[in-house]
């Protein structure tokens, strides 16, 4: 498959120093070694084009206080959430229940859970406008080797009880879908309404959906491999979430606390099949399935 | 000859035709089919398979998948390369995605898939749909009622979309994106009744529209530029022969460009290179033909130097975009070396022939010649910027597009693409019974730009 031989030959190249770039195949970018030379990050989302990926916009769902990961069966015992994608999130959610739920996102067979800590302006929670989900490779991982996330598997991305700026890899702020990212919110102007990009873990220990401090089943991918403890390479999902937030004299706050302590949620609930359909079509196959347009 | 001789020749034919049709082990157990390849086999639905998507998975490279009148809820994903997929009957196969399901038809990285005479309908996201492909063809095929394009090429070379027919869809009916060159040709079509007839993002270089006709959109045909997709900015779509008239249409589904192109017939916003020749556009609340700028608000590069005009996609995916600090709040793709020859154009309430800029519109390169026109924006426009000897030096500011105006006017907003109208029965592919496969290898086909005249208006 000409796929593959491009990608073997650029790989070599690579290593050896042919010169040119690999000349059969699609002029698209294909296999992430194709673009080694573009350094990309986990929460930057564009432009797009060059990274394999599939893409599920999500709109606002609901706001609780409820957290069916940290505090499952306790209706109101977590800061309160703004929920996207299944419709039916809330404290005593399983993942068949879920797989039971609607969605808001627009890919209906998409019914996992998204949610992050609200957006406070002045003490009253911002509704957010959308979210959406980007599921790439991580960064350097070798494609083809992604395989999809088990059902019911929770993952918890960036460090709710911060205290200092989060890496920009994992948390970042910017404004629309720009490529200048923050530790904190920016001014940002009429049109790029502010938006928070998290990043998700990408390795998976290959046995629990869960764990105990919710985080130790899942770990990051270093120079693009798993470590032996979380051997899987799952999808790298990035979630994007715009608020209708432009100009100053705005002053926010997570309900977590400072807005350094941004995080956010995914409890997966996919239609497995259609899950693998797409890791294995696009990503695995270096393909770009979906691109999310700027222009709504 | 001698009896002998023939009785030899006779022998030794037989033998050969023998070891041809291959009597032995390894040879394909399917019938040798007509396109000549011993190794094509027709898979038929639901005679063979009982789903579009099971006769594509047992596919082979060269394989024709037949597919039976009938309405099929599916949503199918093509990963094998060289597939004919095509309906019997162009109105009474029908893909069906019931507003749940995503595609019609994906075609994800294969090459050479050609699917023809059939309907897709009611997808969230795309009728027919290919990303990553090196050769593709759509033939007479009717998308509806699709949530962002009826018919969908993206990051995709060598491509032939015909005799097909798009219709509410709130991006695009047919739209072409991500490639330079593209060596692709669009060649009567019709696009009506969606946000825009045709649009593309960073697309261009052996880009052809031909021979087709966009009416009733908000807007015709809209070639654009833009850096949240690579290969920017869009360069040389080449545009004749088209009939391109009363895209005014206030209830049409639209996303926010479409809203904001509204009322113009051929517009390439931040296009560079285009040539739009021979066209009959009329009817147009604004521009007939207007060379515009994209402005871009959510930039994640800025416009590479006209140097790079001639970069191929292949190498410019490597480039790394500027540093995000340098990128200004605006970006503006400007409008650069488009051609607008020969065109009839009529009835354009604001101007026939429209030019505007936001820096000196006069050093970008573009020119007018040999037009049929009464009105034009700024005055004078043949005469400042013709394409053969020198433009005259008026005054470039008289009559000026009104750019700010025309991009704050508020549109009657967005219509519902699952409401939209349904089309007529559109004419099925002929011989689809018993047509060879024909896999989207011998693709784009030639067309003769300079036979084209320019087409009369429909009676």
């Amino acid at each position: 498959m000409i796929r593959s031989l491009a990608t073997a030959v650029a790989a070599l190249c690579l290593v050896a120093g042919c010169g040119g770039a690999p000349s059969s195949g699609p002029v698209g970018p294909g296999p992430e070694e194709a673009a080694a030379a573009v350094p990309r990050s986990p929460t930057g989302a564009g432009p797009q084009g060059r990274v394999p990926q599939f893409v599920v916009e999500c709109r606002f769902s609901h706001a609780a206080s409820d957290d069916p990961i940290v505090h499952p069966g306790h209706t109101g015992a977590s800061h309160l959430h703004t929920f996207f994608g299944n419709t039916t999130t809330a404290s005593g959610s399983t993942a068949d229940s879920l797989a039971r739920g609607g969605t808001t996102c627009d890919q209906q067979l998409d019914r996992a859970a998204y949610w992050a800590p609200a957006l406070m302006d002045h003490g009253t929670m911002v509704t957010p406008t959308k979210a959406v989900a980007y599921y790439r490779p991580g960064v350097g991982v070798d494609p083809a080797t992604v395989e999809p996330y088990p059902f019911g598997l929770m993952m918890l991305g960036g460090n709710p009880h911060a205290e200092e700026p989060q890496a920009l890899d994992v948390m970042a702020w910017s404004c629309g879908t720009g490529s200048v990212r923050a530790e904190s919110p920016p001014d940002c102007p009429e049109g790029r309404p502010l938006r928070l990009a998290v990043s998700f873990p990408d390795c998976w220990d290959g046995e629990r959906v869960d764990s105990p401090d919710h985080v130790a089943h899942m770990a990051r991918s270093r120079d693009g491999a798993c470590s032996d403890s979380h051997p899987v390479p799952v999808p790298q999902l990035l979630l994007a979430i715009s608020y209708p937030i432009t100009g100053g004299g705005h002053d926010l706050a997570m309900s977590s606390g400072s807005v350094l302590t941004a995080h956010a949620d995914f409890f997966n609930a996919w239609d497995p099949d259609k899950l693998r359909t797409e890791v294995e079509t696009c990503l695995d196959r270096g393909v770009i399935c979906d691109v999310a347009s700027t222009r709504s | 000859m001698s009896n002998a001789r023939r009785l030899m020749g006779l022998v030794l034919a037989g033998a050969l035709l023998t070891a041809a049709c291959g009597g032995d082990d390894d040879s394909s157990s399917d019938d040798a089919g007509p396109s000549g390849s011993q190794e094509s086999a027709t898979l038929h639905v639901p005679d063979d398979y009982p789903t579009v998507q099971k006769a594509v998975d047992a596919a082979e490279p060269g394989d024709l998948v037949l597919i039976s009148p009938g309405t099929y809820q599916e949503s199918v994903s093509v990963k094998t390369d060289n597939l004919t997929i095509r309906g019997l009957d162009r109105n009474e196969v029908i893909l069906d995605g019931g507003f749940t399901m995503d595609n019609g038809f994906r075609v994800a990285g294969a090459d050479g898939v050609a699917i023809e005479n059939m309907t897709a309908r009611n997808y969230t996201k795309n009728g027919f749909f290919w990303t990553d492909a090196t050769g593709y063809r759509g033939s007479y095929l009717t998308a509806y009622r699709n949530g962002d394009y009826g018919v969908y090429a993206y990051n995709s070379t060598k491509g032939q979309l015909e005799n097909s027919y798009a219709s509410g869809s709130p991006d695009a009916g047919f739209y072409i994106g991500q490639c330079y060159p593209c060596d692709a040709t669009i060649n009567g079509v019709i696009s009506e009744y969606n946000g825009l007839g045709y649009s593309g993002t960073n697309s261009g270089g052996g880009l052809t529209i031909v021979n087709s006709t966009f009416r009733y959109n908000r807007a015709g045909i809209v070639p654009n530029s833009g850096s949240y997709e690579l290969c920017y900015p869009g360069r040389e779509t080449t545009i004749v022969g088209n009939l391109v008239y009363s895209n005014n249409q206030a209830d049409t589904p639209a996303i926010d460009v479409a809203l904001l192109a509204m009322g113009n017939g051929i517009l390439p916003a931040g296009g560079t290179g285009n040539v739009i020749e021979r066209n009959l556009v009329y009817d147009h609340d604004r521009t007939g033909i207007g060379l515009v700028p994209f402005p871009e608000e959510d930039a994640n590069d800025v416009p590479p130097p006209p140097e790079n005009d001639t970069r191929p996609c292949s190498e410019t995916v490597n480039d790394a975009p500027a540093d995000p600090a340098d990128i200004p709040d605006l970006v503006i793709w400007e409008p650069r070396g488009n051609k607008v020859v020969g065109n009839v154009v009529e009835d354009s309430r604001l101007a026939d022939l429209a030019l505007g800029s936001v820096d000196d519109v006069s050093q970008l390169g573009n020119c007018f010649s040999g037009n049929t026109f009464t009105t034009t924006a700024p005055l004078e426009l043949e005469a400042l910027a013709p394409c053969e000897g020198d433009g005259s030096g008026g005054d470039w500011t008289a009559g000026a597009l009104d750019l700010i105006s025309l991009m704050t006017a508020v549109q009657p907003p967005s219509g519902d693409y699952k409401t939209s109208p349904e089309p007529p029965a559109q004419e099925s592919m002929p011989d689809a019974a018993t047509a060879p496969a024909r896999p989207a290898t011998d693709v784009p086909f030639q067309v003769d730009l300079d036979a084209i005249q320019v087409p009369a208006r429909p009676s």
